[in-house]
């Protein structure tokens, strides 16, 4: 059945009885009814004469009646409205401001009752209502009447109607549990049909995009057919990779806690996969479908932290190395876990667990620790990679036997070329080269004429993860190496030395994120560059206009007659300019490996990448510096990392276009930073940096006269998570040579009390356009809106309510605490948006056992104190606070407002919910001054009255059916359209969208035809001339008769 | 019945006391049981991205459980708790069930009500779910209709003063209705006089001469 086609209107009953029009409408959405009864004196019984004359009039009257109708309202109305997907009969009666909410699980039954009154016959509907009386001792259940339409009486044959539709939904609930909830999914996302935007099917990948990863590659094998590679990765992803194109067949995401320990073939060919934990899981996947075979939990006995697991045809062995001493060996029954039997081994050449890593066992494919006292094959690289000659020792069942001392780091050992000898792969990088060199590892002689070399950035290590050989196990030239690099990529080399595919794997954590706009084209620049230089005099900027509009018809002509041919500027792609809408961006990506990507947001290509090596990205941040705005200054981004070993400031300040940067060690710590607000003579935003030692330092060094012209109005907070202390710093003592940050304000978040979850800023960027909201009675609350209001997010333990959330509103400035609020028993994960005046956090309610959502909004009040720019230091008043919270049902794993350019487009929040969707929320929704009790002026203001569940409408899911697991973060930035905000979703994939939360208002609709409409002017056109070439041969005639 | 009340806080107070005495007695290292359930895929035939796209999660992703190939799951190491059980699939909608487990291992699956959390309305357990629907999350393009072709302001705006325009004169022609209008004419005539008649006798002032002039009219007649 389609539902979108159940939802219809009828309107019936309509009677005429002492110039009173009763009208009953009936409105069914899917499986829910509606049903309005109301009475109205008819303003239009007067005109309903019959004679002919006044028919234009009465046209008129009766579209004047309508009006009437629907601004004045009936006189009296009364309306029962049975939504199932919030269990609920509601019964409105305007007339006298009454709600009923009756939960749909209790009504038993519906009736139509008669009374006598007054030698009258009354007629009534009522609802028969099973209500659960709990007392003290035993709860029994109890029947309750409750009478609908009370006040307004209607007719029979009105109830009847009524009666119909109500009994018929009755009828169908009360059918098999199933049944009555599937309507009820179906009704909760029908329910909003006024507020959702949502997408066609045929906009599916026009312009959205989406980008799966797995993660950085811990284990990976090849299956038994070769054609697949199933690998296992840091961020606890299994998958299945075609090995021909790179793409992803299947992928399992793991718990989160915990980490990948081992993973292996099975002779059966699954895919095994040890989770460390809390409790260690045991699962194995069909390579197939990607189908769990089996999973047991290892005995939490075993310290799985020093473990080295092995595998064999239908056991699996946990290996504990025992330093000096040997190792104790534990068999499992693969399939169900069963432990088979257990022994202990000497082995005094353990020497320590460094030495024999888990890399090494895991080199054990045919003969693990098989027999009691000879361990089967283990590799000894000497101590990992470091050591420059390494030593490969290979222990087999009969002997033990040493291979050859190599020079350089080896890596690998495969045993596969039947099983007669060791082949010993190693890899050098020389001169932006990989070359690999085979040997046989028993003779020391190299299998190759020649070694193979690749192309490869010097900087990049390879490391391999597996050797995939087809059918013929023989020829090693048809065996593929996945190599796995220490920027995070995952390749696939042919062993003749192609390249057959990359993974850039390091996307699959990105730190952080900005969209650039892209520069304009040559033309463009030749125009804007004739306004740049104003010294010029009038003849020479005439002559200087003559000619670049000589330039301009020359394009024109050559585009006209198609010579325009594609010429690169500055060695770019052509097409990488910007666009008439500024819809056309550069995405910069920063990514936890120190990668920087710049991505294409048309089709998330990878225009550009830079491998930022030795450097901690923990607490990254990246900087706009210079947009491309500032024409004859290339665009300028700012990274600021830390260093690997000295954890030392590193700021790595790079072209967002090209990806060409220069590296900058710092030499001190940086605590906080902040972008100055103004451009320095280049255009450039400085940065401005406090150390630990509360030093002030800003980036690049000359604009420090700049800084200090401003330093009397500019302000600092520090938030340190350790000690629960935000400070607030103040620069007016700095002078022209130094920048001084003097300490202002501290407030203490006392530290045994409370952690310091998460401080929260606005967006420095965003703009408020409405200054505030006109109330019913035309009244304006003028918006609370300061910049310099900070949302600080702890959570606190206590004994009684063992999680207390506190939310704070503080001013940066003056360390004023503009608004507190307290949830008791309300836990992580909390997520933050604060943006205009409003600020909407959710946490998990541990009372209640839901996800719920609260919006706090400010407002200053009905007269604005400063209609100028804000200041925090002139005391305004304590703003009025609204506040509200619903149940949102789903788990939140990150939350961001949509952002545009001027800030006049209503915001949407959006949010990344745990089962890989993104919700649309309209703020309409979670506004805080929704009213349980509707009065005419709220409905005026267009307050949608107050639901205690926020629903999660298919429609409003922006990433429709690509689902987006361990979603870490939202971006979004404005385009040069008001309507619409780019929206980059990272996580494990990427996904890259755009929203219009007004709808595209600016925008031409897709449908719009230019085509159809010149026809029709065309033919209009025609028939004009035509009638009137007609007209005139008529009157002619006329004439003539 | 104040002493009753005052009894009955009491124990309400107690009761609070001990539970949340109950809820801190919880070790780290408590016991662990098992979800068990079985999804029921969709009518037709199963796509291979059926057992890699489709995941049952506990709170959200807190434990997870992997379909067999016979569509079964279960999520081991549960320590006992309430947990709300979804299968995710990005075709296919399924209604969450939340599964209790007491501290003796008994576990219990009831619906998820969020609005009223104490209503119980159990679930059969070991959990089979069934889907509900296909998720739409798309909107239907509009349908060229003629109606509302016909409907649409434009086409109104043109189509009614064209039916003015070219049926009334065609009405008005008709003898009958126009014996009617001039019956009513008659009629109206002498129950509004004409405006422009009244203001110039009330400006003029003389309503004598109005007079005069009608009898003249008579007279004539």
């Amino acid at each position: 059945m389609d539902e979108a086609a159940s939802c219809r209107e009828s309107e019936s009953c309509h009677e005429n009885v002492n110039g009173h029009k009763i009208l009953l409408r009936l409105k069914s959405i899917g499986k829910s009814v509606c049903s309005e009864y109301s009475i109205e004196k008819d303003l239009s019984s007067i005109v309903l004469s019959p004679t002919v004359h006044v028919l234009v009039a009465n046209l008129f009257l009766l579209l004047l009646s309508f009006l009437c109708s629907f601004t004045v309202g009936a006189l009296i109305s009364s309306g029962v409205c049975c939504i199932i997907s919030y269990n609920m009969i509601w019964d409105i009666r305007k007339g006298h401001h009454r709600t009923c909410f009756i939960p749909w699980n209790c009504i038993k039954d519906i009736y139509i009752v008669e009374a006598i009154s007054l030698h009258r016959v009354l007629y009534n509907i009522v609802v028969l209502i099973e209500d659960e009386v709990k007392g003290s001792t035993s709860s029994h259940t109890s029947l309750k009447l409750i009478p609908l339409f009370q006040g307004t009486k209607p007719r029979l044959s009105c109830l009847e109607t009524i009666y119909q539709s109500i009994h018929a939904l009755l009828r169908n609930e009360s059918g098999t549990c199933g049944e009555r909830s599937k309507n009820m999914s179906i009704d909760s996302s029908k329910f909003i049909l006024t507020v959702s935007h949502c997408l066609y099917e045929d906009q599916v990948g026009k312009f959205d995009w989406h980008q799966n990863y797995v993660g950085d590659v811990k284990f990976a094998f090849g299956d038994a057919s070769g054609k697949r590679g199933i690998v296992a990765t840091a961020l606890n992803v299994v998958a299945a990779l075609n090995l021909k194109t790179g793409n992803i067949l299947w992928r399992h995401v793991l718990e989160r806690d915990g980490s990948i320990s081992f993973m292996s073939i099975t002779s059966g060919g699954e895919a095994l996969v040890i989770l460390e934990g809390d409790k260690t899981l045991v699962r194995a996947f069909d390579p197939v479908t990607g189908a769990l075979s089996w999973e047991w939990t290892a005995p939490s006995s075993l310290p799985v932290d020093r473990v080295s697991w092995a595998v064999s045809t239908d056991k699996l062995y946990a290996v504990l190395l025992n330093d000096g001493v040997g190792f104790a060996v534990q068999q499992f029954n693969i399939r169900t876990g069963a432990v088979i039997s257990k022994w202990q081994s000497s082995a005094p050449w353990v020497q320590n667990e460094r030495q024999v890593s888990n890399k090494l066992l895991f080199c054990s494919i045919l003969y693990p620790v098989k027999s009691l006292d000879k361990p089967g094959v283990f590799v000894d690289f000497g101590s990992s990679n470091t050591v420059k000659s390494s030593q490969v020792v290979i222990f087999s069942e009969q002997s033990n036997v040493a291979c050859k001392a190599v020079s350089s780091s080896a890596q690998w050992v495969i045993n596969d070329l039947s099983q007669k000898s060791y082949v010993l792969l190693q890899f050098l990088v020389k001169n932006d080269e990989l070359h690999i060199i085979t040997s046989d590892c028993l003779s020391g002689t190299t299998l190759q004429n020649s070694p193979i070399s690749v192309p490869w950035p010097s900087s990049l290590e390879p490391e391999l993860k597996t050797v995939i050989c087809g059918s013929n196990k023989d020829d090693l030239s048809s065996c593929r190496l996945l190599l796995h690099t220490s920027d995070e990529a995952v390749t696939l080399l042919q062993h003749t030395g192609k390249v057959l595919w990359v993974r850039e794997e390091a996307l699959a954590s990105v730190v952080a994120t900005e969209m650039m706009d892209l520069p304009v084209s040559d033309k463009d620049a030749a125009i804007e560059k004739e306004f740049d230089s104003k010294e010029a005099g009038v003849l020479g900027m005439f002559g200087r206009r003559l000619v670049s509009q000589a330039l301009q018809l020359q394009h024109l002509m050559q585009s006209v007659f198609g010579l325009d041919e594609p010429h690169q500027p500055s060695g770019q792609r052509a097409d990488l300019v910007r666009d008439d809408f500024g819809l056309h961006k550069m995405i910069v990506v920063a990514t936890k490996a120190g990668k920087l990507f710049g991505l294409d947001n048309f089709n998330g290509e990878i225009v550009w990448q830079k491998m930022i090596l030795n450097v901690d990205t923990t607490a990254l941040q990246l900087f706009v510096q210079r947009t491309t705005r500032h024409a004859p200054y290339p665009a300028q981004c700012s990274l600021l990392l830390k260093d690997k070993v000295t954890k030392e400031s590193v700021l790595y300040t790079f072209n967002p276009i090209t990806g060409l940067g220069s590296r900058k060690n710092l030499g001190y710590r940086a605590l906080q930073t902040m972008l100055l607000p103004v451009l320095d003579a280049e255009s450039l935003r400085p940065i401005v940096l406090l150390d630990s030692s509360e030093k002030v330092h800003i980036e690049p060094r000359e604009a420090i006269s700049l800084a200090d012209s401003f330093a009397s109005s500019l302000y600092m907070y520090v938030a340190d998570p350790a000690t629960g202390i935000v400070r607030g710093y103040t620069f007016a003592q700095s002078t022209s040579e130094r920048l001084i940050a003097a300490r202002v304000w501290e407030v203490v978040f006392q530290p045994e009390s409370q952690t310091l979850v998460n401080v929260v800023g606005k967006n420095p960027q965003e703009r408020v356009h409405s200054q505030g909201r006109v109330l019913g009675d035309r009244s304006v609350l003028y918006k609370y809106v300061n910049p310099n209001l900070v949302a600080v997010v702890t959570q606190g333990t206590d004994s009684l309510h063992k999680f207390v959330l506190n939310v704070y509103l503080l001013d940066a400035v003056s360390g004023a605490i503009v608004f507190s609020i307290s949830h008791k028993r309300a836990r992580e994960p909390i997520h933050l948006v604060h943006t205009e005046n409003w600020v909407v956090y959710t946490y998990f309610s541990e009372k209640w056992r839901r996800t719920e959502i609260a919006s706090i909004e400010l407002y200053e009040g009905k007269t604005q104190s400063n209609s100028g720019s804000f200041s925090s230091l002139i005391a305004a008043p304590q703003p009025l606070v609204e506040r509200q919270s619903y149940i949102l049902p789903a788990v939140v794993q990150a939350m961001k407002p949509t952002v545009t350019e001027k800030g006049i487009t209503s915001r949407h929040v959006l949010v990344g919910l745990a089962s890989g969707a993104v919700l649309e929320l309209p703020w309409m929704f979670l506004d805080p001054r929704r009213p349980v009790t509707v009065t005419p002026e709220m409905r005026e203001e267009g307050v949608i009255p107050y639901m205690p569940e926020l629903p999660i409408p298919p429609e409003s899911i922006i990433n429709y059916n690509k689902s987006l697991p361990l979603i870490s973060g939202i971006h979004t930035a404005p385009s040069g359209l008001e309507s619409t905000s780019l929206v980059l979703v990272y996580g494990l994939d990427l996904f890259y969208t755009r929203v219009a939360p007004s709808k595209t208002f600016d925008l031409l609709k897709e449908d719009f035809d230019p085509f159809l409409i010149s026809m029709v002017l065309i033919g209009l056109g025609l028939a004009s001339y035509t009638t009137k070439r007609l007209a005139s041969r008529k009157a002619l005639k006329q004439a003539w008769k | 019945m104040q002493l009753y009340h005052l009894v009955y806080s009491v124990l309400n107070i107690l009761i609070l006391v001990c539970l949340t005495l109950a809820q801190r007695d919880i070790e780290p290292n408590q016991d662990v049981y098992t979800i068990e359930g079985r999804v029921f895929p969709p009518d037709g035939p199963i796509s291979n991205s059926w057992y890699s796209q489709t995941r049952i999660l506990a709170n959200g992703g807190e434990f997870i459980g992997i379909l067999r190939k016979d569509n079964s799951f279960v999520i081991n190491n549960v320590p006992s708790g309430s947990y709300v059980i979804e299968v995710v699939n990005p075709t296919y909608a399924y209604e969450p069930v939340r599964v209790e487990i007491n501290s003796k291992g008994k576990l219990r699956a009831r619906k998820v009500n969020y609005i009223q959390t104490s209503t119980v309305d159990p679930v059969a357990y070991p959990l089979a779910l069934t889907p509900l629907a296909r998720h739409r999350y798309f909107q239907v393009r509009e349908q060229w209709r003629a109606t509302d072709f016909l409907y649409s302001p434009m086409v109104l705006m043109m189509v009614l003063p064209l039916v003015i325009i070219m049926i009334l004169p065609k009405v008005m022609n008709d003898p009958e209705t126009r014996k009617e209008m001039e019956h009513l004419n008659s009629l109206t005539r002498y129950d509004m006089p004409e405006m422009s008649e009244v203001l110039t006798s009330f400006f003029t002032g003389g309503e004598k001469q109005k007079v005069k002039a009608t009898r003249n009219k008579k007279k004539i007649q």
